[in-house]
């Protein structure tokens, strides 16, 4: 297990510097011009000016320094400065936006578990009835149906329209003091991302547990008269835990895609909005840095993955350092 | 035949419902089976033995079809609510699964397993370690030795002693064992042998089902032998291993490595389409015409036994 | 067990099959005709409602659904429903391309990797393992930002698209050909002095076609959701290029006047899209390919 831990984290620097040399080399390739991103669309530099911003950044160097510059720059921690955010520096930045977005992701995720796990046992136990066929429709409805869209009929439908909830921000604008969370304000982005990725998680538990209610144990169980409840939750669900802890480590990417789209649509401060405006500002050293951080949490969704799978199931957990 | 009979099954008929027609699995069985005694039922695998074990205690799939009796004590197994029959497999009927390995829970210990089939089985919670203990020491292992351990964590033999002890725990009144040595090495078949012995020396009805011609005689009792869903011979064990009545059974046993190992010529038919007359008549030696007419009948033996066969109805 | 049909050289070849009409099921009937009606619908948005897209009447902004507009009318006054039409069909085209575009690249690689194996086979592996530790829509906005100045709003989504969604199709194209390069009849056509190309050209991409069009068929709902999404977000076509997710981006400022025609119109349309294409692509799948399953999802 700790040879696990330790190799897969010896590796994500090796994955790290694979995702900047590849970031790197992209934006180099493209015909960006960081220096028309700095001064923006509007302003005329003359070439002296151009090459004087160009020599202070170093892009008068030939490529490989530039990289190696930057790279080194890179593993000291310092991601560069936001030039849309007044020059502040990239790392302050995403730690500022993180707890936000962390916050609407923890609590997506939980609602994503806790929901999944009911509705898809609920309908493995009554495979074909009408609640089957109910979560079985609306899963596949909600796989297809754009997240944005659900999270604007959302906001329209409980905010504008029953006025129920807030639609933007994360908390009363009215308020003073130092910035914080409501819980109003948290509950319809939470939601609405946790149903546009629920379908996953309720179909995964759904089909696992009909795999598993199949096997030799599980007629085993009923052999000594077992009822339908004790085999489902002593005997079947232990076992359909197993990979669905799986899906949860490795669906912590595709909460973040969704946040970006979510956190958008309800004005959530977080790293979501922060990639949304940093893209429409072209704030190149954001989106690298954002880039980097995704991989961050992709490892890191796998590693738990998999840290979770030996810790649950007995079989690899003997069998495997 | 002794006492009084547990388990009655008259005219038992399973056929599964698939995509393109039906499997006929199990045709017109019929036995019954008293306290103490041992009726071991052998045939070829996909014969349909296993079948017979979960269509007595209603474990089959849901395309399965059955008809006809399976009684206990005079009560219409078949006809009971999925409640009742609930409460049937969990006082007086167990069964010991074909596979052992694959019917432990792999996630659970082997302990708390053991104890929650013994409190869902209807005994108190200090008998039921009482029980387990005991059972276990029988088939010489440790509860304690067992019980923290995860069924991968234990050997073949000991995985077999664990499901046996978990059927005999409870003292049920029927106790069905499917391919009980498979896999198992000679002397875990006489072990084996040995504990299903005293399943039945302890007062419950055994059926055994296996592909084992040689545990069969030596477990002794009745031996039934199953071709292509059909029970074509049903003999006290003594009578078919020293002379059986159908072909079929004889095939069986010369096909014996200590009788020659002859193997039976052909293949046993399709049970998506099984022949209109005997399904052993395209193999058979001592074919003839009426043979491919109809199915022969079963006919009693003088040793009260049973044969289907038209040809050798009389012995 | 029936025996493959035998292709010209005696070699079986993998039919590509669309399944006997005679058991199909009732939603992959559903997903054919739903499908065939969008292309239909697409392709004669300016027949079907020859209103002209453009046309500003503010005197009829933002009105609820009606006879004359079944869709409303957005705070400019334009008809919903010939916006949406007119959506589709840009969106059909630019998904069908970027799903091209992600088949070219996955196609490609996962040729390369599994055809040459050895080094090349580990480079490229090794280059997909960094694409796939991404998150599409994060890594897509970034690709989309960068080649934005070079090759315009609808080459940034095909590349966004493309360059984000051929890791899967790249994998079963490699493990194809892996297969198939321990079959009898490819030894025997290497051992009767084929060359590597016709070796690819003749026994490799037939072997592979179905691999192709199914992925094709399921990365389009993909397709068409990271365009809806990155236009949405500003980020994808342009304004006058109204793709249906442009089209809700306008819908989305009328949702504060409270007007809801104007985002569950045409959410509703590329729901239906995704969900037919999707649809008949697992249906298809499922059927015929099921080992592609844990790769080829909707």
């Amino acid at each position: 297990m700790i040879r696990l831990v330790a190799g897969r984290l010896l590796t994500l620097p090796l994955v790290l510097g694979a995702v900047a040399v590849m970031t790197f080399l992209m934006a180099a390739a493209s015909p960006f011009d960081p220096i028309r991103a700095y001064v923006g669309a509007e302003t005329v530099v003359d070439q002296e000016t151009r090459d004087h911003i160009a020599q202070a950044w170093g892009l008068d160097r030939p490529l490989p320094e530039q990289m190696a510059r930057w790279l080194g720059r890179l593993v000291q921690g310092d991601l560069g400065r936001s030039h849309l955010f007044g020059g502040q520096p990239v790392r302050d930045l995403l730690l500022d936006r993180a707890p936000a977005s962390l916050l609407l992701m923890g609590s997506a995720m939980a609602l994503v578990l806790v929901g999944g796990l009911v509705a898809g046992t609920l309908a493995a136990a009554f495979r074909d009835s009408w609640f089957d066929w109910l979560v079985r429709g609306a899963s596949h409805l909600n796989i297809a149906a754009p997240s944005f869209w659900v999270a604007l009929l959302a906001l329209y439908l409980f905010s504008i329209e029953l006025g129920w909830l807030p639609g933007a921000g994360m908390s009363d604008l009215r308020s003073t003091g130092a910035p914080r969370v409501d819980l109003e304000h948290l509950i319809l982005p939470a939601s609405v991302l946790a149903v546009t990725q629920h379908a996953w998680f309720t179909l995964y538990v759904r089909n696992t547990l009909l795999e598993v209610l199949r096997e030799d144990y599980v007629r085993y169980a009923r052999s000594h008269g077992m009822g339908r409840w004790r085999i489902m939750f002593r005997h079947a669900l232990p076992n359909a835990l197993i990979p669905f802890v799986t899906l949860a480590g490795v669906h912590v990417s595709e909460l973040l895609g969704g946040s970006v789209l979510i956190e958008s649509i309800f004005g959530w401060p977080g790293l979501g909005t922060l990639v949304r405006d940093a893209a429409l500002g072209v704030d190149l050293p954001v989106l690298v840095a954002v880039t980097l951080g995704s991989s961050v949490l992709v490892v890191a969704g796998n590693l738990l993955a998999d840290v979770g799978y030996r810790l649950l199931d007995p079989r690899v957990r003997e069998g495997l350092p | 035949m002794t006492g009084v009979s547990v388990l009655e099954v008259e005219g038992l008929t399973v056929r599964f419902r698939v995509p393109r027609g039906a499997v006929q699995a199990l045709t017109d069985v019929t036995f019954s089976l008293g306290r103490g005694e041992i009726l071991t039922v052998v045939g070829e695998s996909g014969s349909g033995k296993t079948v017979l074990a979960h269509a007595i205690t209603r474990l089959l799939p849901l395309n399965a079809e059955v008809t006809g009796r399976v009684r206990l004590d005079g009560e219409d197994v078949l006809a009971l609510s999925e409640a009742a029959m609930q409460r049937l497999r969990a006082r007086r009927l167990a069964l010991i699964p074909q596979s052992p390995g694959a019917a432990l829970n792999p996630v659970r210990r082997v302990g708390p397993l053991l104890l929650e089939i013994a409190r869902v089985r209807g005994l108190p919670r200090d008998e039921a370690r009482a029980r387990l203990g005991g059972a276990l020491r029988e088939l010489g292992l440790a509860f304690d030795a067992v019980a923290g351990r995860y069924p991968h964590q234990l050997s073949g033999g000991m995985q077999q002693r664990v499901v046996n002890a978990a059927a005999m725990a409870a003292a049920p009144d029927v106790v069905i064992a499917d391919e009980p040595t498979h896999g198992l090495d000679a002397d875990l078949v006489e072990t084996t042998a040995r504990q299903l012995q005293a399943i039945a020396a302890h007062g419950a009805a055994l059926l055994v089902i296996t592909h084992d011609l040689r545990l069969a005689r030596r477990l002794g009792g009745r031996t039934a032998v199953v071709y292509a869903s059909y029970l074509v011979e049903l003999r006290p064990a003594e009578g078919f291993f020293t002379g059986p009545a159908h072909p079929y059974g004889r095939a069986l046993l010369r096909a014996m490595p200590e009788h020659g190992g002859v193997p039976i010529p052909g293949l046993s038919p399709e049970l998506t389409a099984l022949p209109r007359g005997c399904p052993f008549a395209p193999r058979c030696p001592d074919r003839a015409p009426v043979c491919e007419e109809a199915v022969p009948p079963p006919a009693p033996l003088p040793d009260g036994g049973m044969v289907r066969c038209a040809v050798h109805a009389g012995g | 067990m029936t025996a493959p049909a035998a292709g010209r050289a005696g070699r079986p070849v993998p039919a590509l099959r669309l399944g006997t009409f005679r058991r199909l099921p009732g939603p992959a009937v559903l997903a054919g005709a739903v499908t065939a009606a969008l292309v239909l619908l697409a392709l004669g948005a300016g027949v079907f409602r020859p209103l002209d897209t453009y046309t500003v009447a503010l005197d009829a902004a933002l009105q609820p659904p009606s006879l004359q507009h079944p869709m409303g009318t957005d705070e400019v006054g334009r008809d919903v429903l010939a916006r949406v039409l007119h959506g589709l069909r840009v969106s059909f085209g630019v998904s069908v391309l970027a799903a091209l575009v992600a088949l070219l690249v996955g196609g490609t690689l996962g040729v390369l990797a599994g055809a040459l194996g050895g080094r090349v086979d580990a480079a490229v592996m090794r280059f997909l393992d960094v694409f796939a530790s991404q998150n599409h829509l994060v890594f897509g906005i970034v690709l989309a930002v960068l080649f934005r100045p070079a090759l315009g709003p609808v080459g940034a989504v095909l590349l966004s698209v493309g360059l984000t969604h051929w890791t899967s199709l790249a994998r079963i194209v490699r493990g194809e050909l892996i297969a198939l390069r321990g079959q009898p009849f490819v030894s025997a056509a290497i051992g009767g002095g084929a060359g590597r190309w016709r070796l690819v050209r003749r026994h490799y991409l037939p072997h592979l076609l179905p691999a192709l069009v199914l992925g094709f068929v399921l990365l389009f709902p993909h397709a068409i959701f990271h365009e809806s999404a990155l236009s949405f977000l500003g980020l994808g076509l342009p304004p006058h290029q109204a793709s249906l997710g442009n089209i809700l981006a306008d819908g989305r400022r009328s949702l504060l006047a409270g007007a809801w025609w104007t985002s569950l119109f045409p959410g509703l349309v590329l729901l239906a899209a995704s969900l037919a294409v999707g649809t008949l692509g697992e249906y298809w799948r499922d059927r015929h390919h099921p080992r592609w399953r844990s790769e080829l999802e909707l």
